[in-house]
């Protein structure tokens, strides 16, 4: 199997400078310095790399819209994982920071960045220490600072902590607090690239998206472009969870079928139990149910099943579950996590949660599933970010494949009683 | 079509609007309605609210049109399926927990959110929980209450506070459905123009405690009229029932108030039902004045009666001791008609240049273009001169504020004090109490070197201010392309004034320079005051007393054509016997004036004094007759703002009392002009065909935004040469500042705002403070001249070494009355006590 980023991830002490150098750390910069900072934007524009934080935006194309001129530059990386279902970040960080960095190193030198933020989400503080300490070393080894490398290129890295909101992770709010302002999202355009931070021109990716630079400066796009399909090139951590025998992240390259994901990788269902339904990309996009498990793993694939790649977060879910009672969690998480800027998030994921609780107490009408239903119209595509959209995502795609599941409720509840 | 302008179609209707539009106001100028909740275009786009979602052709999803700025060939439509579907969506989310008391809401009548659902939402709803319970009333601060049940968290009043007023007083508390607006740490939501917020919320979540429950806004008469607290005239409705004063709202004008007031506009109106409001004519025995041999009105008298026997009365002693031992002393609160009929009272009638208004010097005119405060948008460098917009003239600050951080003007500061604005300006430079001819030499020296026109080698004396400093400023001022100078008269001590004006002209002079200024003097209509000629030197529009020739044209034969006397000499010569008949129009030397005791002293060696006034002061209490004068609310006529603009102020409330205009034109009648005007507007139109300016102002003209009056004559003025100045005789040099909520007449015990009442403060510098032995927080004394004034210590660096700062906190603190009589610079001896 190709492995990229997992290729040593569990070697002994990766995390330190020593380990990660013998392995041929650091080796990019070398490579990169000779080029022109345009060169590598146009190397990982080739690559095909798209971001692994969930919107699966061309890496490279976004590198190439930071307003012209306009300095100090930022880059942020997103750190904040807050995507339930979404763990690999973590572990990049706590056992590759350098990967990490290096990653980070080679954006700001290709995008003209001199100060760099990594973002990580407030349950991150033990880590943001391991972290912190990688950072250190690459000072002291002269790949941060000032003049590295001989080559007048800067660059600072420091570390931030959230203060738990799930909506945190969404580049704008992320940028917010990273202000000290108020964790909500901010309107765009304009957009980061041109006033992100401090109003200044700013890159956002996510940690694995910068994790795997270093491979594409090293081996050359087009070695990342050969793998997986036309349009999804490269690999993808995919966190699995739920109900498999084996949960975990593992590397697969994109367009591996996600049956075996769930059932070579992670080993299958737990107690062989049949698989019920399986959500592809973290909480946020559809679900799909079992008959589906044959789609492959990859961005356009699952777009064309009427889910989406996300995060890379694979919820498995087995048939011993009601997926009445799977859905209510899942509003409630983005009820609680809704920031309240705008009306139809704020107001609508309460309501749904209302509406749902009050089905499991048997106490819902026969058209509360059309209610629930209209609702997620009113909210979809109309609310201020993707994170109404995100709530809307569990409760259509539960009614679309289990609508029996919710009408076990109203077995005996006669038509318009309370 | 130019390169700023794009076209697009709105519900098939084309619209070229500049770039950078909204949608949602492209629509406005097609009668597109789009509804919102959370937009407002002084503020800018929030895209909370989602009520304003459109379609656009192309766009995959629907598009929030306060969000989005217009694109060439743009398609929107407003009233496809999918955008009702989506409104109705929006109305039904933000209604789901919304009480619907409207039947006890002060928004009722009136409120958005009624509208829009009206309009555009559901004809019932769907929910089926209990609403959400949330607290009903819970203080903001003093004067607003907040109903957190009716707010829908549009955000509007936090985006205010933020962009606006920029001090996030008021900010979003909690996430998700738990959101509330709030302050940190509950502190009150003190700021001084926090009152726009209850206008702006778009339902009655944001409630004005004094109005709470009062009245349904149906029931109100509105009336549009200005505001009478300060030079920047803001335009306001007054909301009145039953002939009693319930609220007052914003009235947006973008040439004046660009939509906001402050707080002393909303609240500050309790004086129009105050309990010493003067309602009849009436005599006084005067408590240790000098009895009068005048005559006297009758019991019961009229107040023709009253305004006859005034008029005789002075007509009696101009003959007996001629024109110049009567006096003049009106106001710059009060209406261009009131004030253009007195100085013709007096300078018809009764033959005397002795008229004036104020206790500073000041000429009418400008060598420079009289800028409108809207022209602080588009001037790239706006400096200020002695002048301090947060406390003088609140809505002013607004409007340096958004030019600063939206529209890139830089402030630059020439001052004695720090102020609040010194966090916007670029530069501030401080010269020391006292020294402000000095320091606005130095600055028109500066520039006379750079261009190379005549200036001494070396600037005079001590300003404290470094080379270094006063060149960048230099350099700042002549390279500005357009610059719009602030400047306050009546901090200026001495003949500063005209020293400003010498560098207005010098800098006009730099090559493709554009500059303006904009005589910031507090009071509501001081530049009307000068415009009308309450000046002993110069008649109505500027023109000199000594241009006889104009004079007598229009103002005939027996028109006095001699410099009278200022307000300051007026009580001098009272003091000295000379002057025997004074009459005070709205204004209260006694307190206001400086010289402490001797005004009051001077006063009561009159033969008589007659108060025209509207609120029982120290002075009336000193008048052998009081006539009532009605003042804001009831009274009519035109003011002029700061920026030169005339406004018509209307009455909101009626009263028996005949109005100011009326008893002058019965004084002039009494005395023989036959005049007679039958509404105020008759005045406003001789004042069109009289006075050099005003030609364009009528009652079309004024329409409900006003009209700007064309330049004033400006004469040109010699500076004296800088003086020694008058003797040391103190330890310091006092600068007494202004201060927005002063405990006065008319913010009186029982004003809504008596919560930003402040105790009397001196503020020191620490080196000063050092060497007087005097700590933060000690009670220190001021005095000078025969007065002397208790206040706190705050060391604070708010003026050089060798002043003493003190904020005019009251009328009883009594801090004009440590200045001197001659206007000059002042010292005061301040020791601890
Ligand atoms: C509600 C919400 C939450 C998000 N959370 C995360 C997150 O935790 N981590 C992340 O990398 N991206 C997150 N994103 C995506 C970011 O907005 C952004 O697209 C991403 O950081 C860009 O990096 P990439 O291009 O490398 O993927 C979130 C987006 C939304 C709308
Ligand atoms: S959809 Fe609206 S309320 Fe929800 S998180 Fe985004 S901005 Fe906040
Ligand atoms: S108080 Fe009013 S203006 Fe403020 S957020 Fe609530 S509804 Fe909007
Ligand atoms: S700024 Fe002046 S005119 Fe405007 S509301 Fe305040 S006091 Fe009145
Ligand atoms: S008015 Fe457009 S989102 Fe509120």
């Amino acid at each position: 199997m190709t492995q990229i980023l997992f290729k040593n991830i569990n070697m002994k002490d990766l995390h330190t400078m020593k380990v990660y150098e013998e392995q041929g750390g650091y080796q990019a910069l070398k490579k990169a310095f000779a080029q022109k900072p345009e060169e590598i934007v146009e190397a990982v524009k080739a690559s095909g790399l798209r971001g692994r934080g969930g919107a699966g935006f061309p890496t490279g194309l976004k590198w190439s819209f930071l307003a012209k001129d306009v300095f100090p530059r930022y880059l942020c990386c997103n750190a904040d994982e807050s995507e339930p279902g979404t763990c690999k970040d973590r572990e990049l960080m706590l056992k590759n920071p350098h990967s990490l960095i290096e990653g980070m190193i080679l954006c700001s030198y290709a995008c003209r960045v001199e100060i760099g933020y990594i973002y990580m989400r407030g349950e991150f503080h033990d880590l943001i220490f391991n972290m912190g300490k990688a950072i250190e070393d690459a000072y002291a080894k002269g790949y941060l600072g000032k003049n590295i490398q001989g080559t007048g290129f800067n660059l600072d890295i420091y570390t931030h902590l959230g203060a738990g909101a799930y909506i945190c992770g969404e580049e704008s709010a992320l940028l917010n607090s990273l202000e000290g302002e108020r964790g909500e999202p901010r309107m765009k355009p304009p957009f980061p690239a041109v006033e992100g931070l401090y109003a200044k021109p700013t890159v956002i990716n996510n940690v694995e998206t910068l994790c795997v630079i270093p491979y594409i400066v090293n081996e050359g796009a087009e070695k990342y472009a050969s793998m997986g399909t036309e349009k999804s090139k490269g690999t993808k951590l995919v966190s699995v969870s739920g109900h498999v025998k084996k949960p975990g992240n593992y590397e697969v390259v994109l367009g591996t079928p996600i049956r075996e994901i769930i059932y070579d990788l992670a080993g299958g269902i737990r107690d062989d139990n049949n698989l019920k339904a399986f959500i592809p990309g973290g909480s946020s996009v559809p679900m799909l149910p079992a008959d589906q498990v044959d789609v492959l793993y990859d961005y356009e694939s699952l777009a064309a099943a009427g889910t989406m790649l996300g995060s890379g977060a694979m919820i498995v879910i087995d048939d011993t579950v009601n997926i009445v009672e799977s859905t209510l969690r899942l509003i409630s998480f983005y009820m609680h996590e809704s920031c309240g800027k705008c009306t139809p998030c704020r107001e609508g994921t309460r309501w749904l949660y209302q509406i749902v609780e009050k089905i499991m107490q048997n106490k819902g009408q026969l058209d509360y599933i059309e209610k629930m239903e209209d609702i997620c119209d009113n909210m979809n595509m109309k609310a201020f970010c993707p994170l109404a959209d995100a709530c809307v995502s569990p409760v259509v795609s539960s009614i679309k494949y289990f609508r029996s599941d919710y009408e076990a409720y109203f077995k005996n509840t006669p038509v318009g009683s309370v | 079509m130019s390169d700023n302008e794009v076209t697009l179609t709105i519900d098939g209707k084309s619209v070229t609007v500049p770039k950078g539009t909204k949608v949602v106001d492209a629509a406005r100028e097609v009668d597109v309605d789009i509804p919102v909740f959370c937009y407002h275009e002084k503020i800018g786009a929030l895209g909370c609210c989602r009520m304003c979602l459109v379609e656009v052709e192309k766009m995959p999803k629907l598009m929030t049109a306060c969000t989005m700025d217009v694109m060439p060939d743009m398609v929107v439509k407003t009233t496809t399926d999918k955008v009702e579907k989506a409104q109705k969506g929006v109305l039904e989310f933000t209604l789901l927990n919304h009480p619907l008391d409207c039947p006890v809401c002060d928004k009722g009548g009136e409120c958005p959110l009624q509208d829009n659902t009206f309009k555009y939402g559901p004809p019932d709803t769907r929910m089926e929980f209990h609403r959400a319970n949330n607290a009903k009333a819970t203080p903001l601060s003093p004067v607003i209450t907040i109903d957190r049940e009716r707010c829908i968290a549009c955000q509007r009043c936090t985006a205010y506070s933020e962009r606006i007023e920029q001090d996030q007083g008021l900010v979003m508390l909690n996430r998700g459905f738990y959101n509330e607006v709030g302050t940190f740490n509950n502190e009150p939501y003190n700021n001084r123009f926090s009152g726009n917020v209850i206008d702006i919320c778009p339902v009655g979540a944001l409630t004005n405690t004094d109005f709470r429950f009062k009245a349904r806004t149906w029931d109100l008469t509105n009336t549009e009229t200005l505001c009478a607290h300060c030079g920047c005239n803001c335009n306001i409705t007054m909301g009145t029932r039953l002939n009693e004063l319930m609220r007052i709202e914003a009235r947006p004008n973008d040439a004046v108030d660009d939509g906001w007031i402050c707080d002393k506009g909303r609240w500050g109106h309790q004086f129009v039902h105050s309990k010493n409001k003067i309602i009849t004519a009436r005599e006084n025995s005067v408590g240790g004045g000098k009895p009068t041999s005048f005559p006297v009105f009758p019991h019961d008298c009229t107040i023709q009666d009253a305004a006859g026997k005034v008029a005789e009365a002075f007509k009696k002693i101009a003959e007996e001791h001629g024109p110049e031992s009567v006096g003049f002393i009106g106001s710059p609160y009060t209406t261009n008609e009131e004030n253009y009929l007195y100085q013709k009272l007096f300078r018809q009638s009764l033959g005397s240049n002795n008229i004036d208004h104020k206790s500073y010097q000041d000429t009418p005119g400008l060598p420079v273009d009289h800028y409108g405060v809207e022209q602080i948008e588009t001037a790239n460098v706006v400096l200020l001169i002695a002048s301090d917009p947060t406390e003088e003239l609140p809505v002013l600050d607004l409007r340096i504020k958004k030019a600063v951080t939206n529209c890139g003007t830089r402030l630059v500061s020439l001052n004695d004090q720090t102020i609040a604005l010194d966090k916007y300006s670029s530069q501030s430079v401080q010269y020391r109490v006292g020294s402000e001819a000095l320091a606005i030499d130095a600055l028109a020296n500066g520039l006379a070197r750079e261009l190379g026109e005549p200036a001494p080698a070396k600037d005079a004396g001590q300003t404290g201010i470094s080379a270094e400093d006063m060149n960048t400023l230099v350099e700042t001022v002549r390279s500005s392309m357009k610059i719009c100078v602030v400047y306050n008269p009546s901090a200026l001590s001495g003949d500063a004034v005209s020293r400003v004006k010498r560098l207005l002209k010098l800098i006009a002079k730099v090559p493709t320079m554009e500059c303006g200024a904009i005589p910031a003097a507090p009071m509501t209509n001081a530049v009307g005051a000068m415009d009308m000629g309450l000046l002993p030197d110069f008649y109505p529009g500027g023109v000199p007393v000594t241009n006889q020739d104009e004079i007598k044209k229009q103002w005939g034969e027996n028109a006095p054509t001699t410099k009278g006397l200022s307000a300051l000499e007026m009580i001098a010569r009272a003091e000295a016997g000379e002057l025997k008949a004074l009459l005070v129009h709205r204004s209260n030397p006694v307190i206001d004036f400086p010289g402490g005791s001797r005004v009051a002293d001077a006063l009561r060696k009159l033969d008589l004094l007659v108060v025209h006034d509207m609120l029982e002061t120290e002075t009336t209490e000193l008048a052998h007759l009081v006539l009532p004068s009605n003042g804001p609310g009831y009274d009519e006529g035109t003011t002029t703002n700061i920026g030169g603009r005339v406004q018509a102020r209307k009455k909101a409330l009626e009263t028996a009392q005949a109005p100011d205009w009326k008893i002058i034109n019965l004084m002039l009648n009494a005395l023989g002009d036959e005049t007679d005007y039958q509404k105020v507007l008759d005045v406003t139109d001789e004042i069109a065909q009289k006075v050099p300016g005003y030609q364009e102002i009528s009652r079309k003209s004024l329409g409900k935004a006003g009209c700007d009056r064309a330049p004033v004559t400006s004469v040109d003025e010699t500076v004296a040469e800088q003086s020694a100045g008058s003797g040391k005789n103190g330890n310091l040099r006092l600068r007494v500042a202004t201060s927005l909520f002063s405990h006065d007449k008319i913010l009186d015990a029982s004003s809504r705002l008596a919560h930003h009442f402040l105790p009397s403060t001196a503020h020191l510098n620490e080196k000063d403070a050092k060497k007087l032995g005097i700590r933060d927080g000690d009670t220190v004394l001021l005095s000078a001249q025969d007065v002397t004034l208790e206040a706190t210590a705050s060391v604070n660096n708010r003026c050089q070494s060798g002043g003493v700062v003190v904020p005019r906190a009251s009328d009883w603190q009594g801090v004009n009355g440590l200045t001197g009589a001659d206007g000059g610079p002042t010292w005061v001896e301040v020791r601890k006590v």
